[in-house]
Order: structure tokens, then C-alpha cells, then sequence
């Protein structure tokens, strides 16, 4: 099953050793048991766990259900190999178990449809898991083909709620959550990412690094153990564990698929707070959060209008980071050509459509560029940063 | 009875003189060429045999051994046939042979004793004066060509008949008159070549064109399909300067042993070659067999032209990095080895993304983001290195579709030729022409910095935003930039506009980091 175990023992980033001194938090034999035996059903719930209301009927049963409703005809002999298994094997050094009879597993998620029965901790373990759930949590989701636009609005919105203090949660795969992730960690804020295969894996291999850099400075958790890679079914499930620890679910961008939008499914589900960021109206990438808005999600355009969300309007002031200090500074011409850019003239081309002043446009945004208040995006558009 | 005449054959790019010695001898008859000769030197025996005897002479009933000296060197074509129908007939004593030993002869024979024109005219014209040969015999077709060579006495025979008159003393045929020149061979633009005032909009990819053809600096156009790259592109050829004299000696010489040179003269036009996609590595830098000229070498002194280049197989753009850093192509293969000269400027355009669409505004990219990182790689390292410019292309809103053209083919055309010669005025005696040829030395030397431009530079420096080599590319640019504009030093507006075209780290890289 561990398929990647042996072949993966190069990419392991080196984990913290977890708080000793501390008491060992639980993980009882049938909890151990069922994370023994998703592992073992991971293949077979590629298709039938991609839908998260049957995911959830479905994580509900107990395990000889669970087994031979998933597994059919393979059931006696997957029993077999489940039985097999020693489950008393500790993790990896830097990786804590705990289940849901410890006191400190975290309560919010001991509710609703298809609850996870454990968890795999690395990056300052359990304890650290408590602490970043203590406030309420802010989730940063959406589509796995974001544009640049997105990704610059997830990493801005990432770094300023984690420079407030509010705890970002994502996962690893989408670009829109990495960027969250990323941004977070900029502002060496707390985060928390829920992922998808073992703690210990970094996938997909372009997020290795950040992988790694979020085990040194954040906190990830796992239900299914170490070593397994991302299954595709666990977007769903992902999303039930996302949902039920943030208070509020920001999706950035999404088109109006239902497999882009299953994070926004739950959470409603579940009755958390949803917001959206407004995009282009043309843009297929809009239509998600343009559809939530219209269903009555809340507009988020940026971390106060999180902050407003959780506690209140002007209750929190999200902390003013340099880049926007920096901007209230500019010199007036590269006010006046930010703000075109802001405002839509964003490339090369119609910015110097006008004809006149092209030297000194030119001259603005090579200024601006070296300032770090602007970067090139895709199609070489200028985007405003910071 | 032996005698000797004098001609070349062509290997690689050279002409290589050879000698053919031909010795008849009682003996039944035969006819036998020895000397390393190919498929159509070896054929040359019966065109040599009916080319004889349809000219009224008479070939000898008896043994005829042909040497082709020297022995190691491969002889191809039928540029020898003329030299080894005069050898038989000086050997046979039907022609006095004195003026073989300062008379070279070049050129195929037909049946009928007709002197025919071979590819590689102008080499070997340079060739027979190096030897130190008073003249050379040739084709009325080529003539043209070879008395481009000075010093050369350039003598025309159209037919074998001919020929053998100029070697007993006497006059050749008159040099023909210059045929009315065709177009394409001349430096001035056809009448139904396409102009650059079809274009609206695209005023980036405009001044990219234009940088990249006044300071011969690699140029890369991205953007979705259907934005203009390849009709850009197309109309590149239109704006480029004339070659200078030493330049086009160089080009004709290349083009002339391809064959594909068919005017008179030099060759006038800068080459513009625009390969398939599906090109292989050796197509493309040559070695494909013996003799076989690559596209970068056929561009050479012009612009090499890849369209859809993520299209391209890896290993073919991999050849092309030490050409473009050096200016040369090594071949070298188990029988023949070369160096051409491939001085091109590498104009390149692709798609954004694999599905094209990736920062279009209206039309939504379906790229999968291992998608992107595959078609980034495919590209990015080793070509994007040693690409100056990049153009963004978009799809021009209706504003732009209105605007008046930027430019005439005529107008960027006068602009280009007047920045080529600024440069070439400063950078004489400097081994180069063009700012793209500038090593860090030069750059420095003839960079003149302004006030203005020495603060943004050291900004650029500060904000260490690009890598040493970056740098040396965006100040070229910049040079050129200045050129265009005609002025002396490089102010704060030439590197501004540089950096704005430059190659950047977009979002996308960071994405995939």
C-alpha cells in the first residue's frame, strides 16, 4: 500500500522531533485500526468517495461495513491483510497520533457527517495544534488552475491574516492554497495544512519545497498514515476537515464546476461562514465566487473584510504590511500608473496605447517594477504586489 | 601521354583544389577515374566521352586512367567534368597544354559539349585566386558570379569547343549581359510583400521588431494564437538593412554552394530562414550527410525564424545554444568534420501554454499546471538564456483595431538602417557589427551611460533582479534602444524600455517554485 514508502525516503524532509516532556497523546488500537484500513481501501474509494455527501454515508460506518460495502468481493482478503498489520509501529520521528478519545483532539472536528477517528501531526504536534485552533480559523480555497490575478489576491490575503495573528488553513495541491500558504508563511504567521497523503509527503513535487518550509514554521495534519501519497478522492475529504476547523471559508477563485467548488459545498453544509472574492465578470475563473456571492456569500476583498466577518465589523484591524505603508509613500506619477494598472490597463500594449508620454510611462514602470510594487504575471501583464 | 588540369571541388564550405592528371597508354580501351570520386564523378566518364566526340574532337581508343589528386579528399559533383574532358584532350594531343597549368576550369558537361554552371561558383573563383591561378573557366550562367573575385580573370566558354579555344590562345565568349534583376535577389522590398502597416496595435511586439532587427539581437513573441506572431514575423524580412559588402560575399558564398542562390550578383537581402517544427538537430546545425548545410548556417548574417517553438524537439533547440553564443557550428561526424559561420538572430514565437490561452483575456486557459510546468521547461534554461527580447502579444481590443499603423514597413525600415550604422560607425575596427555582439568589454567601452540611466541601473543592480548575464543583455538592448533614437549615451528611458521587454520570472515561475 505504501507504494511511494521506499522510493519517497530521499524526499522526507527532516521533521522536528515533537515536544518531549510532554504527555504522549493518544492513539487507541481501533482508531489506529481505521487509519490502517483507509489506506488499505484508498484505491477503491477513488471513485465512489469523490462525491462528499457519499464519502461522508460512507466514512461513517464501522469498519467491517465500511470494508465490505467498499472492497465487495476483496473484502476477506483486505480483512486478512488489516489484521496482519501491527499497528503498534510508531511513526516517523516528528509525527504525533492522536484520536478522537484524547482530550485534545480538536472538538470541531468530532461533528458532523463522515468525522475523521484520528489524525497525523507533524510541525510542533499536538500541542501546536491546539494553540492554532484556539482562535478562530480562516480557510483559503479554490481552483486548481488559478489565474496570476488569484494567486497574487490568495498570497496577499494569506500573509495579511497571518501577520493579524488569524490562523490560514489549506491544503498543499491547488495553486490557490499554496499562494495562501506561501503568503502565510511571508508573514511568518501561523498555518495549518490538512493534507492530503501522509504528513510526510510532499506532493505534488513542485510544492516540495514548500512543503518543507511549512513542517519548519506551520503545522500539518493527515488522516491517513505516513508515507501514502495524495489519493484523488480526497479532495472531499479534505474539504469535510477543512471546513469543520475554519470559521470561514474564503474561496478566491473558482470556476462554477462542482469539483472546484466542493470546499464551498461543505462548509455550507456545515453552516460556516462563506466568503468569495469578486473577480472579472468575464472571467470562467469568477463564476464560482461570483455564484456564492450571489447565494449570500460574504465579500471578501481582502483581510479586513475577513476580519469584519469573524468579529465583527472594525471589532480587529488587520496590521497595515510594508507594501501597503510603502504605496500611501509613492511619488504621485507612480501613484497615478499603479492605479491604471489596478484599474485594468494592464499590459504593455494598452498602457502605451495613448501615444503620448510613452518614455516616461515607460520609466514609471521600470520604477515601479524595481520598487516590488509591481510583478509580471502571466502573458507578461503587470499585476500590482504588495 | 599524361596531362594536368586544374579545378575544385567543394567540401564543406571550402573549395578545395584538385588536380586531375589523366595518362593514356596502349592498352585495350578504357576509361578509369580513380581519386576518391563520388556517384556523379564517376558518371562523369560518359558525359566526358559524348561531350568529346559531339564537340568534333576524338576520344582515344585506349587506356585512359584519370588521378584525381589529392587522394584523401572526397570529390563530389559534376564541377570536374569540364577539367577531365580538357585533360583527355591534352593527353591525347588535340590541344596544346600549356595554359592548363594557369587556367582553372570548373563546370558540367552536357552530351552535347554545352559548358553547365555548378553550385559553388563564387568559392571556387575564391579558391583559384588563392591558388595563385591566372584564370578561370566557366559557364556563362555563373560568370557573373566568379568576377566578383578580383585579381581573377573570369573567361567564359559556353561549350567544350569554347573551352579548348581559350586553352590554345584564344579569346573566350563575351561575359553575358546582367539579366534585369528578379525580385527577391535585390535588397529592395517586392511590391507584394506584406508591410508592417497591416498591423494595428501591438505596439510592444513592434518595438521588439524593431529593436531586434536594428541591434541583430535575439527576439522571443509569446502570445495567444491568432495575435500576429507569424504575420509580425513575416514582415520582419521587409525592415532589415541591406548587407554590407564583406557580409555578402559571405552570405552569396554560402547560398551559391547550396545552390540556392540564383541571381547574378551578391546576394543583396538578408537570409531569412523559417525551418518546420519538425526539423531534426542535424537539419537544423547540419552534418545530416557529408556537405549537408544547416538552416542556422543558411541564416547566417540573417534571421532565423522558429515558429511554434515548444513544437520544436528539445534536441534541436539544445543544438542551437553553442551556435548562438559563438557564432560558429562545429560538425563533426565520423567521416567529415566542419566549422561554419552561423551569425544569425534567432526570432522565435510561441504559445503562452500548451492550450494558447493562458492570460487571455476572454478565453479561458485549460492548461493543467503540470501542463504549464512542462511547456515552461521545454522553453526556459538554455534558449531563453540567450533570448534579449520578449514580446507579449494580446489579443488587441477594439480600441487598437481602430488606431492608425504604427509603422510602415518603409518608415521602421529607414529607422533600422540609420541605428545599424550609427553602430557600425562606433564599433569600427572592433571585430563586430551589431550590439548583440558586444561582449562585456565593448559593452562597457560603448555603453555611455547617462546621469539618469547610470541611477537606474544601479537600482536594477540593488534590487538584484537579474543575473550577470541579464543584466549584459538588458544593456545591450538598451544600446540599441539609444541607437534607434540616435542618441549618443544611454539614458534612463533606453534601459527602462529595455526592462519592460525583457525576459522576466513571471507569477508562473513562482507558481511552480
Amino acid at each position: 500500500m505504501s507504494a511511494g514508502g521506499i522510493a519517497h525516503v530521499e524526499d522526507q524532509p527532516a521533521l522536528d522531533p515533537g515536544p518531549s516532556g510532554e504527555d504522549e497523546p493518544l492513539a487507541c488500537e481501533a482508531c489506529l485500526r481505521r487509519a490502517a484500513l483507509l489506506e488499505l481501501l484508498s484505491p477503491r474509494l477513488e471513485y465512489v468517495g469523490r462525491d462528499p455527501d457519499n464519502l461522508a454515508a460512507l466514512l461513517d460506518l464501522a469498519d467491517d461495513e465500511l470494508l465490505e460495502g467498499v472492497a465487495g468481493k476483496a473484502a476477506a482478503r483486505l480483512r486478512k491483510r488489516l489484521d496482519a498489520t501491527d499497528h503498534s509501529q510508531p511513526p516517523p520521528p516528528g509525527v504525533q497520533r492522536i484520536c478522537r478519545h484524547d482530550q485534545r483532539y480538536p472538538a470541531a472536528l468530532l461533528e458532523g457527517p463522515g468525522a475523521p477517528r484520528m489524525l497525523h501531526v507533524a510541525g510542533g504536534g499536538v500541542q501546536r495544534l491546539g494553540e492554532l485552533l484556539r482562535e478562530p480559523a480562516v480557510a483559503v480555497v479554490g481552483s486548481r488552475a488559478p489565474s496570476d490575478y488569484g494567486l497574487e489576491v490568495a498570497h496577499a490575503l494569506g500573509r495579511d491574516l497571518a501577520a493579524t495573528g488569524v490562523t490560514v488553513i489549506s491544503g498543499l495541491a491547488d495553486g490557490i492554497a499554496a499562494a495562501a500558504h506561501e503568503g502565510a508563511l511571508d508573514a511568518g504567521g501561523p498555518t495549518l495544512t490538512v493534507m492530503a497523503g501522509g504528513v510526510d509527503v510532499g506532493r505534488p513535487a513542485s510544492r516540495r519545497a514548500l512543503h518543507r518550509r511549512l513542517l519548519q514554521t506551520g503545522c500539518a495534519i493527515a488522516e491517513l498514515p505516513c508515507g501514502n501519497g495524495p489519493g484523488g478522492w480526497y479532495g472531499a475529504a479534505r474539504g469535510r476537515i477543512v471546513a469543520a476547523l475554519a470559521r470561514l471559508v474564503i474561496v478566491v477563485e473558482a470556476s462554477d464546476e462542482p469539483g472546484e467548488l466542493i470546499h464551498a459545498r461543505i462548509a455550507r453544509g456545515r453552516g460556516r461562514l462563506l466568503g468569495a472574492v469578486p473577480g472579472r465578470v468575464l472571467s470562467p475563473l469568477a463564476a464560482g465566487p461570483l455564484s456564492l456571492l450571489r447565494d449570500g456569500a460574504v465579500l471578501v476583498r481582502g483581510a479586513q473584510d475577513a476580519l469584519d466577518a469573524l468579529y465583527g465589523v472594525g471589532e480587529r484591524r488587520a496590521e497595515a504590511t510594508e507594501g501597503v505603508e510603502q504605496r500611501g509613500r509613492l511619488q504621485p506619477r507612480l501613484r497615478a500608473v499603479l492605479d491604471r494598472v489596478a484599474a485594468g490597463e494592464d499590459t504593455l500594449g494598452k498602457l502605451l496605447a495613448g501615444g503620448s508620454g510613452r518614455e516616461a510611462l515607460l520609466v514609471a514602470l521600470a520604477e515601479l517594477e524595481l520598487g516590488g510594487h509591481l510583478v509580471r504575471g502571466d502573458g507578461g501583464r503587470y499585476l500590482p504586489h504588495g | 601521354m599524361l596531362a594536368r588540369a586544374h579545378t575544385f571541388t567543394i567540401e564543406a564550405l571550402q573549395a578545395r583544389p584538385v588536380a586531375v592528371e589523366v595518362d593514356i597508354r596502349r592498352g585495350l580501351p578504357a576509361f578509369t577515374i580513380v581519386g576518391l570520386a563520388d556517384a556523379a564523378v564517376r558518371e562523369a566518364r560518359d558525359r566526358v566521352r559524348s561531350a568529346i566526340q559531339n564537340s568534333g574532337f576524338e576520344f582515344p581508343m585506349r587506356r585512359i586512367t584519370a588521378n584525381l589528386a589529392p587522394g584523401d579528399v572526397p570529390k563530389v559533383g559534376p564541377g570536374l567534368d569540364l577539367a577531365l574532358a580538357c585533360a583527355v584532350l591534352a593527353a591525347s594531343e588535340q590541344l596544346p597544354g600549356e595554359r592548363l597549368a594557369s587556367h582553372a576550369l570548373f563546370g558540367e558537361l552536357g552530351l552535347d559539349g554545352e559548358v553547365r554552371p555548378c553550385h559553388g561558383t563564387l568559392a571556387v573563383a575564391q579558391a583559384a585566386h588563392e591558388e595563385g591561378l591566372r584564370a578561370l573557366i566557366l559557364a556563362p550562367a555563373r560568370a557573373r558570379e566568379a568576377a566578383l573575385v578580383e585579381d581573377l580573370d573570369v573567361i567564359v566558354a559556353g561549350s567544350l569547343c569554347g573551352a579548348v579555344r581559350v586553352l590554345a590562345g584564344g579569346a573566350g565568349d563575351p561575359l553575358p549581359a546582367p539579366a534585369p534583376s528578379r525580385p527577391g535577389d535585390t535588397d529592395e522590398k517586392r511590391p507584394d510583400e506584406p508591410d508592417l502597416a497591416d498591423v494595428r496595435g501591438q505596439r510592444p511586439a513592434l518595438d521588439a521588431l524593431l529593436l531586434s532587427a536594428a541591434g541583430g539581437h535575439n527576439l522571443l513573441l509569446s502570445g495567444p494564437p491568432g495575435t500576429g506572431k507569424t504575420m509580425l514575423a513575416q514582415r520582419l524580412p521587409g525592415i532589415l538593412p541591406p548587407l554590407t559588402r564583406a557580409e555578402a560575399t559571405e552570405v552569396t558564398r554560402i547560398h551559391s554552394i547550396t545552390g540556392r542562390h540564383h541571381g547574378e550578383g551578391l546576394v543583396e537581402r538578408r537570409p531569412f530562414r523559417a525551418p518546420h517544427h519538425t526539423i531534426t538537430p542535424a537539419g537544423l546545425v547540419g552534418g545530416a550527410r557529408p556537405g549537408w548545410i544547416g538552416e542556422i548556417v543558411l541564416a547566417h548574417r540573417g534571421v532565423l525564424f522558429l515558429d511554434e517553438l515548444s513544437e520544436f524537439s528539445r534536441a534541436a533547440l539544445e543544438a542551437l545554444r553553442q551556435p548562438l553564443e559563438d557564432g560558429h557550428v562545429a560538425i563533426v561526424r565520423a567521416r567529415h568534420s566542419a566549422v561554419y559561420p552561423a551569425r544569425f538572430a534567432l526570432v522565435a514565437a510561441t504559445n503562452p501554454c500548451p492550450c494558447g490561452h493562458l492570460g487571455d483575456d476572454h478565453i479561458p486557459c485549460r492548461c493543467r499546471e503540470t501542463d504549464l510546468a512542462r511547456h515552461r521547461r521545454r522553453l526556459s534554461g538554455p534558449l531563453l538564456d540567450r533570448v534579449d527580447l520578449v514580446a507579449h502579444l494580446q489579443r488587441p481590443g477594439r480600441r487598437e483595431l481602430g488606431e492608425p499603423p504604427t509603422y510602415t514597413s518603409a518608415r521602421a525600415r529607414e529607422l533600422v538602417v540609420a541605428a545599424r550604422q550609427r553602430q557600425a560607425t562606433r564599433l569600427e575596427g572592433a571585430g563586430v557589427c551589431v550590439n548583440a555582439d558586444l561582449d562585456a568589454r565593448l559593452l562597457r567601452r560603448h555603453l555611455a551611460l547617462s546621469p539618469d540611466g547610470e541611477r537606474l541601473l544601479h537600482t536594477v543592480q540593488d534590487r538584484r533582479l537579474l543575473s550577470a548575464r541579464g543584466l549584459h543583455r538588458l544593456l545591450r538592448v538598451a544600446r540599441t534602444a539609444a541607437d534607434i533614437e540616435g542618441s549618443a549615451r544611454t539614458r534612463e528611458r533606453h534601459l527602462a524600455r529595455a526592462l519592460s521587454l525583457r525576459i522576466e520570472s513571471t507569477q508562473a515561475d513562482r507558481r511552480a517554485a
